[in-house]
């Protein structure tokens, strides 16, 4: 999710003439976006907080496709609020990142749990939308709420 | 003077042997509670929602949206419904509001192993703590009557609201549904079920031994 909006804007970066914050076996490509390898890509607040960190969205392997698409496999990203602490983190095998409409999507499995990890959602095919954060599973959506987070249990 | 320093000699040696079954007993309960198996409860099993139909995640308002076939399955509760929206609490905190929509089934055991069944339209869960106290409750509602049953009978009511925080619940103009208990068991009959309308309000004290009065609080 999160990782797939660090994805568009390392992307729209890379594309811009920039790398990824970190590329070892980073090679150019005709249309300006870069294959990269075992990349991670750093995000950070806006002004008001520039010292903390956004996002960190790392991946095995990034593809560029034509029309604006980036295969990503083996993503990992991890979202942080303003005071520093892991929020979410998601694990998706692989997807495909659409760098102009800014959706991030897979038939494929994805793993998506809170900072703490007392509250996990895994699934079967995905659609991810970057400007709201708005993440569709589209089956076999299976939740584990750990330790009666859901529902306190007995007074 | 030996028989007088013997003497103070026993008496100390009485005193100490004392002093140490003193300790040695004040420091039993001490370890036998801090031994005790009972001391540190066993952790509780996960609360699992499945959906066969898609799911939607707002990360940043942390809400979750099931739709499809629902299922809840938790350690003293199990649920189903075809809409389910959850809060998804931050780090450490706890969930505040959660709503079940159509074809509402909840089926819970309280601690005397009594199954009740509640079947609605609507289910609203809510929590909060304030002042240090905590509600919870559950409300029931729907076009049609929600309708709670256990072995002791079938109660209804335009509203039914499960303060989980004072094991009580409330039923918004009850009908209620009793089966005759025959020789201290539950006889089944062909006989139409006695219908009573109760005032308005809380009928807690009907039936002790029904589901108004709950000594356990199942999780949601």
């Amino acid at each position: 999710m999160n990782a797939k909006a660090n994805i568009t804007r390392a992307l729209l970066a890379a594309g811009a003439g920039l790398l990824f914050a970190v590329a070892p076996g980073v090679r150019a490509q005709q249309n300006g976006l870069q294959h990269a390898n075992n990349f991670t890509s750093t995000e950070y607040y806006g002004p008001t907080n520039q010292q903390q960190i956004k996002s960190i969205l790392s991946g095995a392997e990034a593809l560029p496709q034509p029309g604006g698409l980036l295969i990503i496999k083996q993503l990992k990203l991890e979202m942080f609020n303003p005071n520093g602490e892991l929020e979410w983190v998601v694990n998706a095998p692989e997807c495909v990142y659409d760098t102009f409409k800014g959706v991030a999507n897979s038939p494929g499995h994805l793993q998506v749990r809170t900072g703490d990890g007392k509250f996990r959602v895994e699934g079967e095919g995905f659609l991810w939308r970057q400007s709201d954060s708005f993440l569709t599973i589209s089956n076999n959506v299976h939740t584990v709420v750990e330790n009666g987070a859901i529902m306190n249990t007995k007074p | 003077m030996k028989r007088f320093s013997l003497i103070v000699i026993a008496v100390w040696c009485g005193w100490m042997v004392h002093a140490q079954t003193n300790v040695t007993a004040q420091s039993s309960p001490a370890s036998a509670t801090t031994n005790s198996p009972d001391a540190t409860p066993p952790p509780r099993a996960p609360t699992l929602i499945d959906s066969d139909n898609s799911a939607d995640f707002d990360l940043n308002g942390h809400q979750a949206i099931y739709r499809g076939h629902v299922r809840v399955d938790d350690p003293e509760m199990k649920l189903t419904c075809a809409w389910l929206v959850a809060d998804v609490p931050q780090a450490g905190g706890h969930p505040n509001h959660i709503v079940a929509e159509t074809n509402v089934v909840i089926d819970f055991t309280d601690t005397k192993g009594q199954t009740n069944h509640v079947t609605s339209d609507k289910a609203v869960y809510l929590y909060s703590v304030q002042n240090g106290v905590t509600n919870e409750t559950v409300t029931f509602t729907g076009n049609s009557q929600p309708v709670m049953e256990n072995a002791q009978g079938t109660q209804a009511g335009d509203v039914i609201i499960w303060d989980r925080a004072n094991n009580k619940i409330h039923f918004d103009n009850p009908h209620m549904i009793l089966r005759q208990n025959l020789n201290g068991a539950t006889a089944e009959t062909n006989s139409p079920p006695v219908k009573t309308n109760f005032p308005p309000g809380t009928i807690e004290n009907t039936d002790k031994n029904a589901s108004n009065h709950i000594g356990d609080r199942p999780a949601f």
